[in-house]
């Protein structure tokens, strides 16, 4: 399957208008790909429409959330059902500083239908850091039924390596999200202890914007989801 | 200045009173990403952040700090106190801002 894990819908305060259900289920349809996961940061509630135009498209779908750690550190959560996700998001909601949105500064935080229309507006910030260890993130991921991999983990921001010097070697992440083949290449020689079979590696688009979302290039075996995603924890 | 005058002098929290302190503070370093510490801090040096993820053990350990001290008040457990006395490594809690507690190393000749 043509894969791309983690991009970002009109709910993100960060992402563009454009990036509304419709758009990017199509634009993934378009594209070629065959399982995408909208990821925005620290909720799942624009899921619900998600699944809805992907199910009408045809579309395969992880129910995902990108997790801000306390330590900054960005981990995305990956649900094989609707119902695990917005579970999930009780998790969040106890976990979350409450912090008002401005929104002339940080942008909209937009909840839509399945038809692209605004049904609420977010009021909390989303662009926050949970009071949630790293550890405690990924721990309570499994405990609502998802998986856990450690997003962009080169980045410059709010990556694993950046915040916490390197991948912590304890830690039971499922999977490694890197932006090229050459960063996976950059994260086993600088990271002992990760080898190339030891973890599940993604490589996603983290997209903003409907051009940024991955071309059809980045192929996940039906092994490993079924591995992943095929039963529960 | 020793880690022991340090103590007595500031009335720190020592979390690792097992340890030895008579090692000298040579300068401070002051961070909380771990990639920019790993690069910057310098053997000798007392560590002072708000960072308390297991992953400062290991570089305090790599960067052959004197000592870490905890500032704001962050929350030390007692698993990470562990990890300090197993790996031998000092742990301090100034209890006050980042700032405040560099400006008190300052104060004191480090």
């Amino acid at each position: 399957m043509f894969y791309d894990l983690h991009m970002h819908s009109c709910l993100s305060p960060c992402a563009e208008d454009e990036m509304t259900p419709n758009n990017i289920v199509n634009m993934a349809s378009i594209i070629g790909l065959d399982l995408i996961a909208v990821t925005d940061h620290n909720s799942t509630k624009q899921l619900p429409a998600i699944d809805k135009v992907a199910k009408q498209v045809g579309m395969k779908l992880l129910y995902g959330v990108e997790i801000e750690t306390n330590e900054e550190v960005h981990v995305l959560g990956l649900f094989n059902t609707l119902e695990k996700s917005q579970k999930f998001q009780e998790w969040i909601d106890f976990y979350m500083p409450e912090v008002e949105l401005d929104e002339d500064f940080f942008g909209h935080q937009w909840i839509m239908n399945e038809k692209d229309e605004i049904i609420a507006h977010e009021r909390r910030l989303l662009l926050v850091s949970l009071y949630a260890t790293l550890e405690q993130t990924v721990d309570a991921i499994h405990k609502y039924g998802g998986r856990a991999i450690l997003a962009h983990v080169l980045d410059r921001a709010n990556s694993v390596t950046n915040q916490l010097g390197f991948i912590p070697m304890d830690l039971p992440y499922d999977g490694l999200e890197v932006k090229s083949e050459e960063q996976r290449l950059r994260v086993i020689e600088s990271n002992p202890w990760i080898t190339e079979d030891s973890t599940n590696w993604f490589i996603d688009s983290d997209a903003h914007r409907l051009v940024e979302m991955s071309e059809a290039d980045h192929y996940l075996r039906d092994s490993v989801y079924q591995k992943l995603w095929g039963e529960d924890l | 200045m020793t880690i022991a005058e340090l103590i007595e002098k500031t009335n720190w929290k020592l979390d690792t009173p097992e340890l030895d302190t008579s090692m000298e503070i040579e300068g401070a370093y002051c961070g909380d990403l771990l990639s920019w510490v790993m690069g910057k801090g310098q053997p000798g040096q007392a560590w002072i952040t708000v960072q308390v993820h297991s992953n400062v053990i290991a570089v305090a350990l790599l960067r052959d700090f004197a000592c870490i001290i905890v500032a704001e008040n962050a929350n030390v457990t007692p698993e990470f106190i562990n990890k300090f006395i197993e790996e031998e490594m000092i742990l301090i809690e100034s209890g006050l801002p980042e700032y405040e507690t560099a400006k008190t190393l300052a104060s004191l000749g480090i």
